[in-house]
Parts: C-alpha cells; structure tokens; sequence
C-alpha cells in the first residue's frame, strides 16, 4: 500500500472543527504524559487545570482580563502576517508602549483624565510603532529579516523598561522596589463594576473597537486587499504596482501600535504603575493566538481568551502540583505544534492506495560495479 | 518507431526531404546492435488537458553525446523528469539496459544508473568538495577525510574535471560546483547523465571546459544527454541531436548532418500550422509605442515601434533579451540609455502618472507565479491589476468586483466558473483566459503579451489569438513569443531579436525576410 498525498480542491466543511478538536486532545494528552513523566497526576492534573480555569466566576473574569493584552498583541501580529512579514516582536512592542504611557503619565501628572488618558494611549501607540518600525526600516534597507530583528528587539524593549524602573523612573517611596509611583487617578483605566465583574476593567472596549477596525480593514478597503496581495510575495505586488515598501511599514506601525495599545492598558488599568512584572510573555502568546486562529479576528478572540484562560488554570495548577512555572509555555507549544501538523490535512488529503503490480525496477545490472562498491568501503 | 506524425511542411528544411533522418538513430548509425543505454517507446504525458509529451519514442546509447534541443515548453524537462523518477509515464514503456523500468521516486532512478545535472545545484555549501560527493554514501560508520579526498580526487582526475577535493563548496564558482554535482553522478556509477541547460550559468570559458569533460566522459563509456536551447553549444559538442516540438520528436538527426546554427534554428522553430484563424485587417492608427536606440542591462541599441490596430511579434530564442525588453516597456526596469515614449508620453512621464485604465496592459509569461497570487480567489486576482476602478478613495466595491468577475469569467469560459476558486486550482490555460480577461477589461491601448499561448491546448490557443486579435481594434500588441508559427499567423511586423539586437524588423507579407527567420535567429545577416 502506498499513502497518497493530494492537495484538496474543496475545503474540509465541518471536519474542520473535528481536525482542530483532535489536534487539542492530542495536545492534551502529550501535556498529560509530560506530567505523569514527572510524577504528578496526569489527566487529574489536566483536571485541576479545567477546574482552575473555568470552574469559577472569578476565574472566568481573570481570563476575560488576561485575554485583553493577548487579543490586542495577536491582532498585531495576525496584521503583518496577512502580508507574510513575520512581525515576532510583539513582546517588546507591548514593553514600548508601557513606556510610552507611564511617561505620559509621569510627566503630565496634573492633567485631567479625560485628556491625560487618551495621550497615555496615543503616546502607548507611537512608542509601539516606532519600535516595530524598525525591524520594517532595516528589512526594506538593509534586507536583515524581520523575524530575527524583530525578535532581538523584544531584548532591548524589556530592558529598557527595566533601565527606566530601576533607575530614572523609580518611585522614591517604593523602598528600594523597581517600581514607578502610582499614576494619578487620571491615568488609570477604572474597573466597570468592581463589586460584581472582579479586576475586569474599561481596558476591555478597546478590544471590540480594534476588533471590528481590523476586520473592517482587510475585507472592506483598499489598503487591505492590498497587505493581502502583497502576501502573495514580492513579484506580485511588483506586477500589480503595490506599494510594497510602504506596505511593510504600514503593518509593522500598526502592528507595533497595537501591541503598544495592549501594554498601555495593561500597565494602567491592572498595576496603575510601571513594573517589570508585567512582562510575562503576553506578546508571545499572542503569536501562537494569531496563528493558531489563521489570522480571522473571530478566532482570534476566541483563542485569546482560551490561552488566557489556560494561563489562570495554569497557575491554579502549579500551586496545587507544585509543577514549574515553565509548564505554560510548554502547554502552549504542544498546542500550537499540534493544531498546525493538524492544518496539513486542512490543505490535504491523505488516502491509501493500493502499490502497482508493475515490478520494481532492477538495479543496474552490473556485477562490476557491486564488486568496486564493496571494495570502496 | 517512425509513426512519427508531421502536422505541417517545415521550413524549407531539408530534413523534410530526408525521410532516413527521422528513422531510428541506433539502426541508422549501424550500431543496432549495441542495446540502447535507455530506450524510450511510445511515452507520453499528460497534464489535464495538456499533452506534454506525445508518443516519444528516443534512444539514449552509451558512448554518445545526444542533444535535446526545443523551445521553453516544448516538453524537454517533462521528459527528462519522467526518465529521472520524478513523472510516471501516461503511456509508453522506459527501458534500461534492456528491462523495462517503473520508477516511483527519484531514488530509484539514480538506483538504475540515471544521474541528473539540474540548473539548481543541489550541494551543501557549507561542506567539502568530497564531503558533498560521498554524503548519504560514506560507506562504514568512521569518515577518514584523506581517504575521501583520494577517492573523489581520482575520480576527478578520471574524468578531467579538475577539482581539489578539500575546497569548501561555499568557496567554488558555479563551474566548480556544476563538476561537484557531476562527480556526485559518476561516484554513484551513473551510466546515463542528464544535464539540464547546463551552461546557464557558466561563462564561456567555464562552458568550454564542461564540453571537454562532456567528451571525455562519452569517450568512457556513459551515455550523455544535454538539454539546450543554445544552437552553437549544442552543434559543438552532440553527436546525435532531437529536436522536441509541442511535445513532439520533430526530428532525429546526426550533428554532423547539420551544416549551420540557421539550418538548426529553422528545424527547432519549425513552421507546422497547428491552428489556422481568420485574420481581417485593421487599419492602423495613433503610435503607441516607440524604443529608441535601448540600450543596457542586455539590450543593445534596439529600436522599434507599435500602433494601434498592429501586433508587431518580437521572435527569437529565448534568453536574447525579450525579457529586458519587456520589463522596460512594462515599467519594472528603468532604460538605461536610449529614449522609451508610451502612448504619446516619455517612460518617466507614463509610469509616474499610470492609470489603470486605457493605458498599459501587461500578459507576461508566469501567468502563475506574477500575473496572479496564486493563494487569492479570481475576486481578488481581478482587483490584483484594477483595483483603483473599484475603489472609493479606500473603500473596496467588492460587489461590484464580484460582479465583474463573473461577468469575465462567463465571457471567457474560465472554468471551473466559480468565482471563489483561488488562482492555483485553474489550469493553466484557464488561468490565462482570466489573466486576458481581466487585462482586456482594462481597455488598454497596448498590451504587452509573452508567450501568451505557451502551454496551452489547441481550444485555449484559439481563444487566446482570438481576443489579441479583436484587441487590435483599440490596441497596439507587442507579442513576445517564441512560436514562430503564432507570430506568423498573428502578427503584421516582426522582429527577430539574437543577443540583445534586433536582426531585422519586417512585415509578415515579406517572404524574402519571413524566410531568413531561422539566420537572424542565430545571428547570422546573410
């Protein structure tokens, strides 16, 4: 029997929902394994993880609050990867625009809210995009690849943040921790019904709003339709006179801008102050997000908040098992690897066939050449 | 083994009137009895509707040097792919030293003695020259370099292509790595070696010393095939030479019956009418194109001009510049020296202020990979080259495109009919009907068209020729082809284009000048 592999013509209809599901139970179980291996309980421990995530009204609103950064950064990234320029940079983007709002927020301490909190966000965005704009600049210049510049940017983002915490930014009253002081009440995203919805704050209505604005973009405009030809590689859009360069720096600066967005919010409306505690690798969730929603904002969302919420029941789980804290990502990556080799029988089809009778062909009948292969070695 | 069919009278070719050139090459030579390295009978292949290779029936014999030579499309490397396990034959048998082979991988082709010498190399740079000869075939678990070394440089020496074995393959110029690969070939004791238009990327000096190792080989007892487009080359070094056409044998013959590179182009180019089409006249109009003295990246001093209600054909074998020519007059390649002037206006001025509509229409040759994403629906593909018709400053009527994609793909027959379908589950010839209906309804007044038919069945072909020639009414068309036959049926004027010049421009109703097509092609005035 021989496996035949043919490209589908048709696309999957709902066995598309029943390749997604599988990948995630083999995801599943892989974590499981890998936790037996290291004597916990293993479905059980998967259980304590469900149980952590979705089992309680707060730990629903946590993931709902932790989803909000994630969907923000995926939509970034799911914008430059429309275009296939591989925008990894996500994370440093996110610390950028934390920066971005805490020195709006240090410096115009005085101003009202209603002006100080859309120029934290518009300064969040700016510092966001300027930061993706550079792996843009040095892939159209230079031709380095955006996946590496990008990515090493992430570095340099973090540690600037860190820089500005533990010196020029720290707050004096903080007893020596790196820390900002508290934005003035002005510039901190309120939670909308504190009693009732836990830590779930304003922060959240960015989320349809960007949402709505990326759809709007590659399925209604001009601009869109051209980030998605210009995906089909650079002698394409050469053809069709696409503006690539320009193309690139859109959806970098965007993408960038974005992300920025999310660590505005983050920082304002979860801490109130700059902290290094919130890096924690929401930029590169945000990666295996948009890829495993194949960059449509519905799914998007959805997986935003799925990973988000794996996250809460994550910790649950590392406090009752005591696992290691790398056992997140580790979930992560077993999701992402299997959802994509998943994809493959998305795009084709597998079947069996029987082998030909026909003979198989005879080696070169040369009695010759066998003996000065066998003399050679 | 002579059913062989003729569709038309050559060229004026003498082979026409020496029926024994078309017999079996092994018998004619009087070596009949010596068994045929690889014998191929009766095999053809199809892609969909697409016959690239019909009833060829060829036999490759140890110690010579047989030449493939055909245009781009006439079926050379789907051949050479099916001998080299890549295809399976449709139809017919492929026999090696006298049993009949089935390969179902590559592996298995190289298992039987057939190597293949592709344009890519296929090396790992970062390794040695004997490193990349002996990988996958080392022999016992330990590596013993100088052993290595000493193997691969008696190999070398064995067959004069010299090469130090130690030399990383980073380091090598292409004609070193070309003798890599081929040492990688006769290490596996390949009997059949197979190259693929490989002077390529040689310099002349490089070319020369490959045809000595060609000789030299063949002088050893394997069976060379070289694959070509260039008629020097292929005179200087083939015994035997065959020329595929449309996926036919047009034409089996010894070199040394080959008197110039003319007679060799006129058999290749050949003049069979696959298609006759009505053609009425169109009265010419306002100029449209006008190339003065281009020259630069490969041009040399071209000049020539279009108007509207003429298809001026620019023939030649490929790689003598059409494509300079056409990337300059479609706007990717600024002229270097010389004067460009578009519908009345200068290049610069054209390209700075293009429309998308009434203006430039360009049909190039990878209708796959350039005139269309090949991820995109024909929705997109039609908003591909006319989008700023269905835009509102940047909102997108996609309705309205919808709409017109239907409205093209009826009109055209591109099937299947729907509009949703992405580029690459079309055929090829329905991928191009929508490429020209997509580029037709932009109205344009000239149109800029490569190889517009190549590939495609006789149906698509027609349809093709139909709507150039209906676009004369409102367009001049540069026709790039190099199907001498296409030009002759469709064209008023034509060019004939050999290393960057133009050896002629003249009308089609000049026998005398329509007759020295094959001279010009090789270079030669008179």
């Amino acid at each position: 029997m021989n496996l035949v592999i043919r490209k589908r013509e048709e696309s999957l209809g709902w066995g598309v929902l029943v390749v997604y599901l599988g990948a995630l139970a083999l995801a599943f179980c892989v974590c499981a394994l890998l936790l037996k291996m290291s004597g916990k309980p293993g479905f059980g421990g998967l259980a304590i993880l469900f149980r952590g995530a979705f089992g309680q009204t707060y730990a629903l609103l946590d993931g709902l609050v932790k989803a909000i950064p994630i969907f923000l950064c995926a939509l970034g990234v799911a914008l430059s990867f429309r275009m296939q320029v591989w925008n990894i940079g996500a994370e440093g983007q996110f610390a950028l625009g934390a920066v971005g709002a805490t020195w709006a927020a240090l410096t115009f301490p005085g101003l009202p809210g209603v002006a100080l909190m859309p120029l934290m966000l518009l300064c969040a965005m700016l510092a966001g995009a300027a930061w993706g704009a550079i792996p843009a600049a040095l892939r159209l210049r230079l031709g380095v690849s955006e996946v590496i510049s990008s990515l090493m940017l992430n570095y340099i983002g973090i540690l600037l943040l860190e820089y500005l915490v533990f010196g020029v930014w720290k707050d004096p009253a903080s007893f020596g921790f790196p820390m900002t002081a508290e934005f003035a009440s002005g510039g901190q995203i309120a939670r909308i019904l504190p009693g009732v919805l836990g830590k779930l704050h304003w922060g959240l209505l960015a989320c349809p709003v960007a949402g709505v604005a990326y759809w709007v973009l590659l399925s209604r405009t001009r601009l869109g339709f051209e980030i998605a030809a210009a995906g089909e590689g650079e002698r394409v859009a050469r053809y069709a006179q696409l503006p690539y360069g320009f193309l690139v720096f859109f959806v970098m600066g965007l993408g960038g801008a974005l992300s920025g967005l999310a660590g505005s919010i983050e920082t304002s409306a979860t801490l109130g102050r700059l902290q290094p505690t919130i890096m924690v690798g929401y930029g590169y969730t945000a990666i295996v997000v948009a890829w495993l929603a194949r960059l449509r904002p519905w799914a998007i969302a959805f997986t935003a908040y799925l990973l988000a919420a794996f996250r809460v029941g994550g910790e649950v789980m590392q406090l009752e098992l005591q696992v290691p804290a790398a056992f997140g990502p580790i979930m992560e990556g077993a999701i992402l690897l299997c959802v994509l080799a998943g994809q493959f029988f998305l795009t084709y089809s597998v079947s069996l066939r029987p082998s030909p009778k026909a003979a198989r062909p005879a080696p070169p009948a040369n009695d010759a050449n066998d003996a000065a292969k066998g003399a050679r070695s | 083994m002579d059913e062989r069919k003729h569709t038309g009278s050559p060229l004026g070719t003498p082979h026409g009137a020496r029926p024994d050139a078309r017999t079996d090459i092994g018998t004619d030579l009087g070596i009949g009895d010596v068994l045929p390295q690889v014998r191929l009978t009766g095999v053809t292949k199809r892609f969909g509707n697409v016959l690239a290779n019909d009833g060829i029936s060829l036999s490759i014999m140890p110690g010579r040097i047989k030449a493939l030579l055909g245009e781009n499309g006439a079926g050379k490397s789907t051949l050479m792919a099916m001998l080299a396990g890549r295809f399976k034959p449709d139809e017919g048998r492929i026999e090696v030293a006298g049993k009949a082979v089935d390969f179902a991988s590559p592996r298995e082709a190289i298992a039987a003695g057939i190597g293949m010498v592709y344009q890519h190399f296929m090396l790992v740079e970062n390794m040695t020259v004997a490193e990349n000869v002996l990988l996958g075939q080392e022999g016992g678990f330990f590596l013993n370099p100088a052993e290595m070394r000493r193997v691969v440089g008696g190999l070398a020496e064995r067959y004069g292509l010299p090469i130090d074995p130690g030399a990383r393959v980073g380091d090598l110029s292409m004609g070193e790595r070309q003798r890599v690969e081929i040492l990688k070939l006769l290490h596996r004791e390949s009997q059949v070696l197979i190259f693929d238009e490989p002077t390529a990327v040689l310099t002349p000096l490089e070319a020369e010393a490959l045809f000595a190792a060609l000789r030299a080989m063949s002088a050893q007892g394997k069976a060379i095939v070289f694959i070509s487009h260039k008629l020097e080359e292929v005179l200087s070094v083939a015994d035997e030479i065959a020329i595929l056409r449309r996926g036919r044998i047009e034409g089996e013959f010894l070199a040394s019956e080959v008197h110039s590179p003319a007679e060799l182009a006129r058999r290749m180019v050949g003049r069979d009418v696959v298609l006759e089409i009505d053609r009425d006249e169109v009265s010419a109009g306002r100029m449209v194109l006008d190339v003065k003295h281009l020259s630069g990246e490969g041009l040399e001093d071209v000049s020539l001009d279009l108007k509207r209600g003429e298809i001026l054909a620019i023939v030649g074998v490929a790689g003598n510049g059409q494509q300079q020519l056409v990337e300059v007059v479609c706007g990717i390649a600024e002229p270097q020296a010389g004067e460009v002037s578009i519908l009345g206006k200068s290049w610069a001025d054209f390209f700075h202020s293009r429309g998308w509509k009434g203006e430039l229409a360009w049909i190039p040759e990878d209708r796959a990979g350039l005139a269309t994403g090949r991820g995109l629906s024909l929705t997109d593909n039609l908003l591909l080259t006319t989008r700023e018709g269905f835009a509102h400053g940047q909102w997108l009527e996609r309705g309205r495109a919808s709409e017109t994609t239907r409205g093209i793909v009826r009109d055209n027959d591109v099937r299947p009919g729907r509009i949703e379908a992405q580029a690459w589950q079309l055929s090829g010839g329905n991928l191009q009907k929508f490429v020209l209906g997509r580029e037709l309804y932009r109205e344009p007044r000239l149109i800029v068209a490569e190889q517009p038919t190549q590939g495609l069945d006789v149906s698509a072909t027609e349809a093709v020729w139909q709507r150039l020639l209906e676009s004369r009414r409102t367009a001049g068309v540069l026709l790039v082809t190099g199907d001498l036959s296409e030009a002759l049926q469709l064209a008023d004027r034509v060019a004939v284009m050999f290393r960057g010049r133009v050896m002629g421009l003249f009308p089609v109703t000049d026998t005398a000048q329509v007759e020295r097509i094959g001279s010009l092609m090789a270079g030669l005035r008179d």
